[in-house]
């Protein structure tokens, strides 16, 4: 399996695109280069993602995620800088060493799905084999496959326009994972779909990817869809990188008003689990194991958290996947974590003043 | 402003194209002449109601019963009215123009879709292709390709073209980006990325600009009639001049139907081919009931092409074992000719196709295949000067034709007036009977309008008609000169006539417009019109001296004004297409005019 590197990373539309990357690393400014006719939409992105991790780039429109995501298969060619697979430089191969690397080793899924509409389930999954030149039959038993881990077993006769969007959009999701690359990316891919189906398309890619372990670059503009999915995640805007970290990190620190104007709309007791808030260094009350309450492991989102606080006249015992202890949640710290509230409790005149 | 010598530049320009790049242009036109004359071989062979069923099931298939019920009826139409021949070659042009059209329009729609650049250069000489006048580059093309259906072919190419690139590189350019994106991700190859996804999903697009394409061909027939493409333009042309409405109208009515069944036709094809149309097809198949179905029923394929096939046999039988043998020349002491071929151009004028069908029997008597073009006059003088034709026998000259004879008279040898003088005169009808001579025009406007109808402003009489007639009449000032055509000034004749209105226009003897109508010639005392012309016999350069028997018989060739009246009224009652039997039963009574004595 193999790392995907991005070394600072510029990609500048527009005139003299070299002497506007200059400009930007001497300190310059996105809208000075505006006014000469450069339009920057990536600027200095750096980050290594690990094998089997997800990866989610979460920005608005304009923030030059969608341009950051086609330099990683090279549809792109970067202003400056370097995108590394497994140690191999994209950026130095051939278009022909780089339509190789394409249609063997990354795919991609689409925002509006993009299957060929002149072809059918059967014939868009097999697409990617078709073009790396395996033989028919060989093509559509492996495309079969890829729809039946989709859930679409039985759909292969038909037509793309005969599909919901969420199905078409698991063709599209088996027309990526068809050819075994290593690499997905993915483009906003569940953006077009309405929110129950977009759940379910979540559901559906963390299920998959327990077994698969594909490294995922995954666009996205929704905070909530990044925190579900993404083992890391970098924040962008403007062409930069904000804020790079777990969903955890952005969620407990962000960086700055930006992102944390961001994060506001996120619903914590979903995202954090018990890991976040549990203390570990109030000692442990004695036999805490033993009086058989309700326990939460350090994964367990805030929201169930609450519920079992709710009932346990004590702080609720967090173990580890082992069983041991590794920590408890007195309830008062839970509700000031859920309330972002950092002060600790005070005398009832203190707290008006 | 200084004037700027565009005019001069373009005629040195055709004047170094034609002296240097002459193999090209014989190599263009031997081609061009080669698909066509193989087209034409093909589509005549059968029988016409054979190769009607033949089109009709191919309609039964593409589209369904009612529209091949539909073509049969039309092309047997076509047949039944006399024009399938006409019909053939008109159709073998317009397919022979498309084929060479989309070999340069898809390619070039292709690349100007991929190039931004190649598409900015290409637009403004599409532009120019499609807007520029036909008939503009018509005689350039006889200057290149000589007369016959090859200049014809070229203007509906040049004229065909600029949709053809325009809508392949619509459909490439429309198709989503996203799915050409995706493509490219999964590594295709520009080249598959063209074949496997963007033509496929242009194939509608492109589709329609075929359409398009066929369609514009058609509208270009009469356009390509005019320099010798012959065919049903031919026979719109020759209706125009004559003011045959009735000829007009079936072969306008043939050029119709052969654009429907061809625009029909392509459609179904566009909706065939492109999976996508398939699929809507089939489905609006499925949903149909009732009568719609039996309508709309399509045979299998398989059928359908046994059913065509058998129809090709049989017609192929027939025309191998039922033709007729071929037409030998007279035998013995008469066969001067032995075979050898000469082509005579014509202006499709009464004089003109009379004296010419006259020749066509007495050379083919003589043992001469003859070959004869109907053609527009600038087209006929220059097809004659570059040695396309051999002669033509309707040059009015020394006036009516001075600018043609100004321009090619050191290209051509006079074979001498065969018939004179003619006059060009102000004509009116006789039931306006006060005015008898030119001078009693003066001061009647306001009864004619102010206008004298003319015709075109090029013709010799007009300009006469401008620059002195008006003058030394003092005409100038009442009365205004309607520049026109022909058959303009023939209709509004016509128009007058029957309401009995007071016209006057433009007119010259002979004309069958005397015998028709029953006008007067408007006297001419101060003789500004000058002598009369005669019909002159204008053959090629070096003809004499290849054929001499037949320049001498040219030569020695007269008609009196009642001869050549009586020739023309005979063809008149025989009626269209029978005009050499017209000519055959004149001869039985004029035994000295077959004998060339």
């Amino acid at each position: 399996m193999s790392t995907l590197q991005a070394e600072h990373v510029y990609k500048v539309f527009g005139n003299r695109p070299d002497d506007a990357v200059r400009a930007l690393e001497g300190g310059g400014d996105r809208s000075e280069l505006r006014a000469d006719g450069a339009t920057a939409a990536v600027i200095d992105v750096s980050f290594d993602v690990e094998p089997g991790q997800i990866f989610v780039v979460m920005g608005l429109s304009g923030s030059g995620k969608s341009t950051l995501l086609r330099m990683l298969n090279g549809l792109l060619e970067p202003t400056a800088g370097r995108i590394l697979f497994g140690g191999q430089d994209l950026t130095a191969l051939s278009a022909r060493e780089l339509r190789r690397v394409r249609s063997t080793k990354i795919s991609m899924v689409f925002q509006h799905f993009a299957l060929f509409p002149h072809r059918n389930v059967l014939e868009n999954a097999g697409y990617g084999l078709e073009v790396q030149g395996v033989p028919r039959a060989d093509r559509d038993r492996r495309a079969a496959e890829a729809l039946a881990l989709c859930g679409l077993e039985g759909w292969e006769m038909a037509w793309p326009d005969e599909l919901s969007g969420g199905m078409q959009q698991r063709v599209g999701l088996a027309r990526a994972l068809a050819t075994d690359a290593e690499l997905l990316l993915m483009d906003e891919s569940f953006s077009a779909l309405d929110p129950l189906i977009r759940r379910d398309m979540q559901d559906q890619l963390l299920e998959l990817q327990r077994t698969l372990k594909k490294t995922i670059v995954f666009i996205t503009h929704d905070l909530n869809e990044a925190m579900r999915l993404g083992d890391g995640i970098a924040v962008m805007r403007d062409g930069r990188v904000v804020q790079q970290g777990t969903a955890e990190d952005i969620l407990t620190r962000p960086a700055d008003d930006y992102v944390a104007s961001f994060v506001q709309d996120v619903d914590r007791s979903r995202v954090l689990t018990a890991d976040a808030v549990m203390t570990t260094t109030r000692p442990h009350r004695p036999g805490a194991d033993s009086c058989g309450c309700p326990t939460v492991t350090a994964d367990t989102p805030l929201a169930e958290l609450c519920a079992v606080s709710a009932r346990v006249p004590h702080p609720v015992t967090v173990t580890g996947t082992d069983g041991a202890v590794v920590g408890s949640v007195p309830q008062d710290r839970l509700v000031a974590f859920i309330g972002d509230e950092q002060r600790a409790p005070v005398r009832c005149s203190e707290v008006a003043a | 402003m200084p004037r700027l010598p565009l005019g001069a530049w373009v005629d040195s320009g055709v004047d170094f194209l034609q002296s240097r790049l002459s193999w090209l242009f014989d190599a263009i036109s031997a081609l061009v002449t080669g698909l066509y004359d193989g087209l034409v071989a093909v589509l005549s062979a059968p029988a016409p109601l054979l190769f009607a069923g033949i089109l009709a099931i191919a309609a039964w298939w593409l589209r369904g019963l009612l529209a091949g019920l539909l073509a049969f009826a039309g092309f047997a139409l076509v047949d039944s009215v006399g024009l399938w021949p006409d019909a053939m070659s008109t159709l073998s042009l317009v397919l022979v123009a498309t084929l060479v059209t989309l070999v340069f329009a898809i390619p070039l729609g292709i690349w100007a879709a991929r190039s931004d650049r190649v598409s900015a250069v290409l637009r403004p000489l599409l532009d120019f292709m499609q807007t520029m006048p036909a008939m503009v580059y018509l005689i350039p093309g006889i200057i290149f390709f000589g007369v016959g259906v090859v200049p014809g072919i070229i203007a509906t190419i040049v004229f065909s073209l600029p949709p053809g690139v325009r809508m392949t590189e619509l459909g490439i350019r429309q198709v989503d980006a996203e799915l050409v994106e995706a493509a490219e991700a999964f590594g295709t190859t520009p080249r598959d990325t063209l074949v496997r996804v963007q033509l496929p999903l242009a194939l509608p697009t492109l589709m329609a600009g075929v359409n398009q394409v066929i369609m514009l061909g058609l509208s270009m027939v009469v356009i390509a009639g005019m320099v010798g493409g012959g065919g049903l333009g031919g026979a719109v042309y020759r209706a125009i001049g004559n003011v045959d409405i009735g000829l007009g109208f079936e072969a306008g009515l043939s050029i119709v139907i052969l654009a429907m069944y061809l625009d029909r036709m392509t459609g179904a094809l566009g909706r065939q081919v492109s999976p996508l149309g398939r699929r809507t097809l089939a489905r609006a198949r499925s949903a149909a009931t009732g009568a719609a179905r039996v309508w709309n029923h399509r045979p299998q394929p398989a059928y359908a092409a046994t059913g065509a096939v058998v129809l090709a046999l049989v017609a192929g039988g027939l025309s191998t074992f039922g033709g007729s043998g071929g037409e030998d020349g007279p035998e013995g002491a008469d066969n001067i000719g032995k075979g050898r071929t000469v082509s005579i151009g014509y202006i499709p004028w009464d004089e003109g196709i009379a004296s010419t069908y006259l020749w066509k029997e007495l050379l083919e008597r003589r043992g001469f295949k003859v070959d004869t073009r109907q053609l527009e006059a600038g087209a006929l003088y220059t097809g004659l000067a570059g040695g396309g034709l051999d002669f033509q026998t309707d040059a009015w000259l020394p006036v009516t034709h001075a600018q043609y004879w100004e321009k090619y008279g050191d290209k051509l040898e006079d074979l001498g007036s065969w018939y004179g003088p003619t006059s060009i005169e102000l004509a009116v009808p006789s039931y306006m009977k006060d005015v008898r001579s030119l001078a009693d025009l003066k001061g009647k406007s306001g009864q004619f309008k102010g206008r004298i109808i003319g015709i075109e402003p090029s013709a010799g009489a007009m300009a006469l008609l401008k620059d002195k007639v008006m003058k030394e009449y003092g005409l100038e000032g009442e009365y205004q000169v309607v520049d026109g055509s022909t058959p303009g000034m023939l209709a509004e004749l016509k128009r007058a006539y029957d309401k009995k209105e007071p016209v006057v226009t433009v007119l010259w003897s002979p004309h069958w417009a005397y015998s028709s109508y029953e006008l007067t010639k408007l006297e001419d005392p101060k003789a500004v019109w000058g002598k009369g012309d005669g019909i002159h016999t204008l053959a090629r350069e070096g003809f004499a001296a290849d054929e001499p028997e037949v320049a001498a018989w040219l030569r020695s060739f007269k008609l009196t004004e009642e001869q050549l009246t009586g020739l023309e009224a005979k063809i008149q009652q025989t009626g269209k297409g029978k005009e050499q039997q017209a000519v055959r039963a004149w001869l039985q009574d004029h035994p000295d005019v077959a004998a060339l004595s």
